[in-house]
Protein backbone atom coordinates (compact mmCIF):
# COMPACT_ATOMS: atom_id res chain seq x y z
CA UNK A 1 0.00 0.00 0.00
CA UNK A 2 1.23 3.58 -0.74
CA UNK A 3 1.05 6.78 1.35
CA UNK A 4 -2.21 7.92 -0.69
CA UNK A 5 -4.10 5.24 -0.13
CA UNK A 6 -3.78 5.58 3.90
CA UNK A 7 -5.57 9.50 3.16
CA UNK A 8 -8.81 10.17 3.50
CA UNK A 9 -10.46 13.57 2.13
CA UNK A 10 -13.34 12.69 4.61
CA UNK A 11 -10.33 12.48 7.53
CA UNK A 12 -8.52 15.52 6.76
CA UNK A 13 -9.10 19.15 8.79
CA UNK A 14 -7.33 22.58 7.82
CA UNK A 15 -6.87 25.55 10.36
CA UNK A 16 -8.97 23.37 12.83
CA UNK A 17 -10.00 26.00 16.14
CA UNK A 18 -9.69 23.19 18.30
CA UNK A 19 -7.72 24.14 21.98
CA UNK A 20 -6.80 20.39 23.19
CA UNK A 21 -6.07 17.19 21.84
CA UNK A 22 -8.92 15.91 23.74
CA UNK A 23 -10.99 17.97 20.96
CA UNK A 24 -8.97 17.09 18.07
CA UNK A 25 -9.43 12.81 19.04
CA UNK A 26 -13.35 13.25 19.57
CA UNK A 27 -13.36 15.16 16.27
CA UNK A 28 -11.39 12.88 14.54
CA UNK A 29 -12.48 9.43 15.93
CA UNK A 30 -16.51 10.48 15.50
CA UNK A 31 -15.81 10.87 11.84
CA UNK A 32 -13.69 7.73 11.76
CA UNK A 33 -16.23 5.62 13.12
CA UNK A 34 -19.43 7.06 11.41
CA UNK A 35 -17.18 5.82 8.34
CA UNK A 36 -16.85 2.15 9.96
CA UNK A 37 -12.66 2.83 10.00
CA UNK A 38 -12.64 1.69 14.11
CA UNK A 39 -14.22 -0.02 16.54
CA UNK A 40 -16.28 1.75 18.94
CA UNK A 41 -13.47 1.54 21.23
CA UNK A 42 -11.38 3.32 19.10
CA UNK A 43 -11.75 6.77 21.03
CA UNK A 44 -11.55 5.60 24.42
CA UNK A 45 -8.30 3.36 23.67
CA UNK A 46 -6.41 6.40 21.95
CA UNK A 47 -6.97 9.15 24.56
CA UNK A 48 -6.02 6.31 27.10
CA UNK A 49 -2.87 5.59 25.02
CA UNK A 50 -1.65 9.09 24.88
CA UNK A 51 -2.01 9.59 28.40
CA UNK A 52 0.05 7.00 29.15
CA UNK A 53 2.63 6.94 26.07
CA UNK A 54 2.18 10.76 24.84
CA UNK A 55 3.24 11.40 20.89
CA UNK A 56 3.78 15.33 20.43
CA UNK A 57 7.69 16.05 18.84
CA UNK A 58 8.90 19.24 18.95
CA UNK A 59 11.02 20.26 15.76
CA UNK A 60 13.01 23.05 14.39
CA UNK A 61 10.71 26.02 14.54
CA UNK A 62 7.54 23.76 14.81
CA UNK A 63 5.63 21.12 16.77
CA UNK A 64 3.86 17.73 15.42
CA UNK A 65 1.86 14.79 16.97
CA UNK A 66 1.02 11.22 15.99
CA UNK A 67 -1.32 9.72 17.89
CA UNK A 68 -1.94 6.05 16.98
CA UNK A 69 -3.43 3.25 18.98
CA UNK A 70 -3.85 -0.50 18.98
CA UNK A 71 -4.27 -2.26 15.71
CA UNK A 72 -7.27 -3.85 17.50
CA UNK A 73 -9.62 -1.18 17.28
CA UNK A 74 -8.56 -0.44 13.35
CA UNK A 75 -10.98 -2.35 10.67
CA UNK A 76 -9.68 -0.22 7.81
CA UNK A 77 -5.89 1.71 7.69
CA UNK A 78 -6.37 5.46 7.88
CA UNK A 79 -3.71 8.76 8.18
CA UNK A 80 -5.80 11.52 9.38
CA UNK A 81 -4.43 14.88 9.11
CA UNK A 82 -5.37 18.59 11.05
CA UNK A 83 -3.86 21.36 11.12
CA UNK A 84 -3.44 24.02 13.54
CA UNK A 85 -1.85 27.23 12.95
CA UNK A 86 -2.20 28.42 16.71
CA UNK A 87 -0.86 24.72 18.35
CA UNK A 88 -2.51 21.90 20.12
CA UNK A 89 -0.96 21.27 23.43
CA UNK A 90 0.63 17.69 23.08
CA UNK A 91 2.88 16.18 26.09
CA UNK A 92 6.26 15.43 24.62
CA UNK A 93 6.70 11.77 23.16
CA UNK A 94 9.91 12.09 25.20
CA UNK A 95 9.50 13.93 28.24
CA UNK A 96 5.71 14.24 29.44
CA UNK A 97 6.49 16.56 31.97
CA UNK A 98 6.87 18.94 28.64
CA UNK A 99 4.29 20.07 26.36
CA UNK A 100 4.77 20.98 22.89
CA UNK A 101 1.52 22.92 20.59
CA UNK A 102 1.38 20.60 17.69
CA UNK A 103 0.64 22.39 14.40
CA UNK A 104 -0.21 19.04 12.86
CA UNK A 105 -1.21 16.01 14.07
CA UNK A 106 -1.28 12.45 12.15
CA UNK A 107 -3.85 10.16 13.87
CA UNK A 108 -2.29 6.36 12.60
CA UNK A 109 -5.14 4.06 12.11
CA UNK A 110 -2.82 1.14 11.52
CA UNK A 111 -3.23 -2.53 12.14
CA UNK A 112 -0.70 -4.07 10.10
CA UNK A 113 2.20 -4.12 12.03
CA UNK A 114 5.79 -4.78 9.95
CA UNK A 115 4.12 -4.28 6.75
CA UNK A 116 3.77 -0.47 6.76
CA UNK A 117 6.91 0.68 6.75
CA UNK A 118 7.19 2.51 3.98
CA UNK A 119 4.05 4.49 4.61
CA UNK A 120 5.22 5.16 8.06
CA UNK A 121 8.84 6.15 6.72
CA UNK A 122 6.99 8.73 3.98
CA UNK A 123 5.30 10.02 7.09
CA UNK A 124 8.45 10.94 8.67
CA UNK A 125 10.04 12.16 5.79
CA UNK A 126 6.94 14.24 5.57
CA UNK A 127 7.11 15.70 9.12
CA UNK A 128 11.19 16.30 9.35
CA UNK A 129 10.70 18.69 6.44
CA UNK A 130 10.79 22.09 7.51
CA UNK A 131 9.46 23.17 3.76
CA UNK A 132 6.63 20.87 3.74
CA UNK A 133 5.08 20.86 7.14
CA UNK A 134 5.03 25.50 6.11
CA UNK A 135 3.37 24.15 3.07
CA UNK A 136 0.34 22.31 4.67
CA UNK A 137 0.12 24.64 7.33
CA UNK A 138 -0.35 27.23 4.47
CA UNK A 139 -3.40 25.80 3.56
CA UNK A 140 -6.98 26.47 3.63
CA UNK A 141 -8.87 23.61 2.16
CA UNK A 142 -8.56 19.49 2.73
CA UNK A 143 -8.55 19.18 -0.51
CA UNK A 144 -5.27 21.04 -1.42
CA UNK A 145 -3.58 19.08 1.83
CA UNK A 146 -4.71 16.10 0.15
CA UNK A 147 -3.29 16.75 -3.23
CA UNK A 148 0.17 17.90 -1.84
CA UNK A 149 0.48 15.02 0.62
CA UNK A 150 0.16 12.73 -2.75
CA UNK A 151 2.55 14.69 -4.68
CA UNK A 152 5.47 14.76 -2.32
CA UNK A 153 5.17 10.94 -0.81
CA UNK A 154 5.26 9.61 -4.20
CA UNK B 1 30.46 -13.77 17.59
CA UNK B 2 27.59 -14.66 20.48
CA UNK B 3 24.18 -13.53 18.94
CA UNK B 4 22.35 -10.11 20.63
CA UNK B 5 18.90 -9.63 21.31
CA UNK B 6 17.69 -6.15 20.57
CA UNK B 7 13.99 -5.11 21.89
CA UNK B 8 12.31 -2.28 20.25
CA UNK B 9 9.67 -0.40 21.59
CA UNK B 10 6.94 1.97 21.31
CA UNK B 11 3.31 2.60 22.92
CA UNK B 12 1.28 0.40 20.40
CA UNK B 13 4.02 -1.59 19.51
CA UNK B 14 2.82 -1.19 15.62
CA UNK B 15 3.79 2.46 14.71
CA UNK B 16 7.24 4.21 15.64
CA UNK B 17 8.87 0.84 16.20
CA UNK B 18 8.43 0.06 12.61
CA UNK B 19 10.30 2.83 11.66
CA UNK B 20 13.30 2.32 14.33
CA UNK B 21 13.20 -1.76 14.07
CA UNK B 22 14.30 -0.71 10.08
CA UNK B 23 17.22 1.57 11.51
CA UNK B 24 18.50 -0.43 14.30
CA UNK B 25 18.34 -3.68 11.34
CA UNK B 26 20.75 -1.70 9.53
CA UNK B 27 22.92 -0.22 11.77
CA UNK B 28 23.73 -3.35 12.96
CA UNK B 29 24.26 -4.71 9.87
CA UNK B 30 26.52 -2.10 8.53
CA UNK B 31 28.38 -2.54 12.29
CA UNK B 32 28.81 -6.19 11.71
CA UNK B 33 26.66 -6.67 14.61
CA UNK B 34 24.67 -9.90 14.71
CA UNK B 35 21.53 -9.38 16.59
CA UNK B 36 18.10 -10.47 16.78
CA UNK B 37 15.57 -7.64 16.89
CA UNK B 38 11.91 -7.66 18.12
CA UNK B 39 9.25 -5.30 17.88
CA UNK B 40 7.27 -4.96 20.87
CA UNK B 41 4.81 -2.40 22.90
CA UNK B 42 6.46 -0.89 26.02
CA UNK B 43 4.45 -2.27 27.71
CA UNK B 44 5.89 -5.72 27.08
CA UNK B 45 9.38 -4.60 27.92
CA UNK B 46 9.42 -5.96 31.76
CA UNK B 47 8.52 -9.43 30.61
CA UNK B 48 10.72 -10.11 27.69
CA UNK B 49 13.97 -8.31 28.89
CA UNK B 50 15.22 -11.79 30.06
CA UNK B 51 17.91 -13.18 27.82
CA UNK B 52 17.32 -9.41 26.03
CA UNK B 53 21.04 -6.84 25.79
CA UNK B 54 19.12 -3.42 24.85
CA UNK B 55 15.84 -1.94 24.78
CA UNK B 56 15.12 0.40 22.09
CA UNK B 57 11.82 3.00 22.83
CA UNK B 58 10.73 6.19 21.28
CA UNK B 59 8.64 6.24 23.88
CA UNK B 60 8.94 7.24 28.04
CA UNK B 61 9.57 4.32 30.27
CA UNK B 62 6.81 2.99 32.71
CA UNK B 63 9.04 1.50 34.61
CA UNK B 64 13.34 0.34 34.96
CA UNK B 65 14.67 -2.18 33.37
CA UNK B 66 17.74 -4.68 34.02
CA UNK B 67 19.15 -4.06 30.62
CA UNK B 68 20.81 -0.84 28.86
CA UNK B 69 17.92 1.12 27.43
CA UNK B 70 18.24 4.10 24.13
CA UNK B 71 15.61 6.20 23.58
CA UNK B 72 15.04 6.90 19.93
CA UNK B 73 12.93 10.03 19.23
CA UNK B 74 15.59 11.43 17.02
CA UNK B 75 14.61 8.53 14.30
CA UNK B 76 11.50 9.97 14.15
CA UNK B 77 12.18 13.51 14.54
CA UNK B 78 15.23 13.14 12.42
CA UNK B 79 17.23 15.43 14.86
CA UNK B 80 20.48 13.87 16.05
CA UNK B 81 19.99 10.24 14.69
CA UNK B 82 23.73 9.76 14.58
CA UNK B 83 23.95 10.27 18.34
CA UNK B 84 21.21 7.30 18.87
CA UNK B 85 22.95 5.38 16.01
CA UNK B 86 26.42 5.59 18.34
CA UNK B 87 24.91 4.72 21.80
CA UNK B 88 23.00 1.77 20.22
CA UNK B 89 26.25 0.40 18.36
CA UNK B 90 28.20 1.55 21.75
CA UNK B 91 25.53 -0.41 23.80
CA UNK B 92 25.97 -3.77 22.19
CA UNK B 93 29.70 -3.53 21.53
Amino acid sequence: MYFEDFLKPELIWTNSDASTHLEVFELIAAKAHKELFVEDNFLEKIKEREETFPTGLELEGYAVAIPHTDPECVKEQFIAVLTSKEGIPFKRMDDASKEVKANIIFMLGLNEPHSQLEVLQQLMGVLQNKETVEKLLSFDNESDILEYLKGVTK
Amino acid sequence: MEKKKVLVACGAGIATSTVVTNRVERILKENGINAEIEQIKISEAKGKQKGADLLVSTTILPTTYDIPVVIAVSYISGINQEGTDKKIIDALK
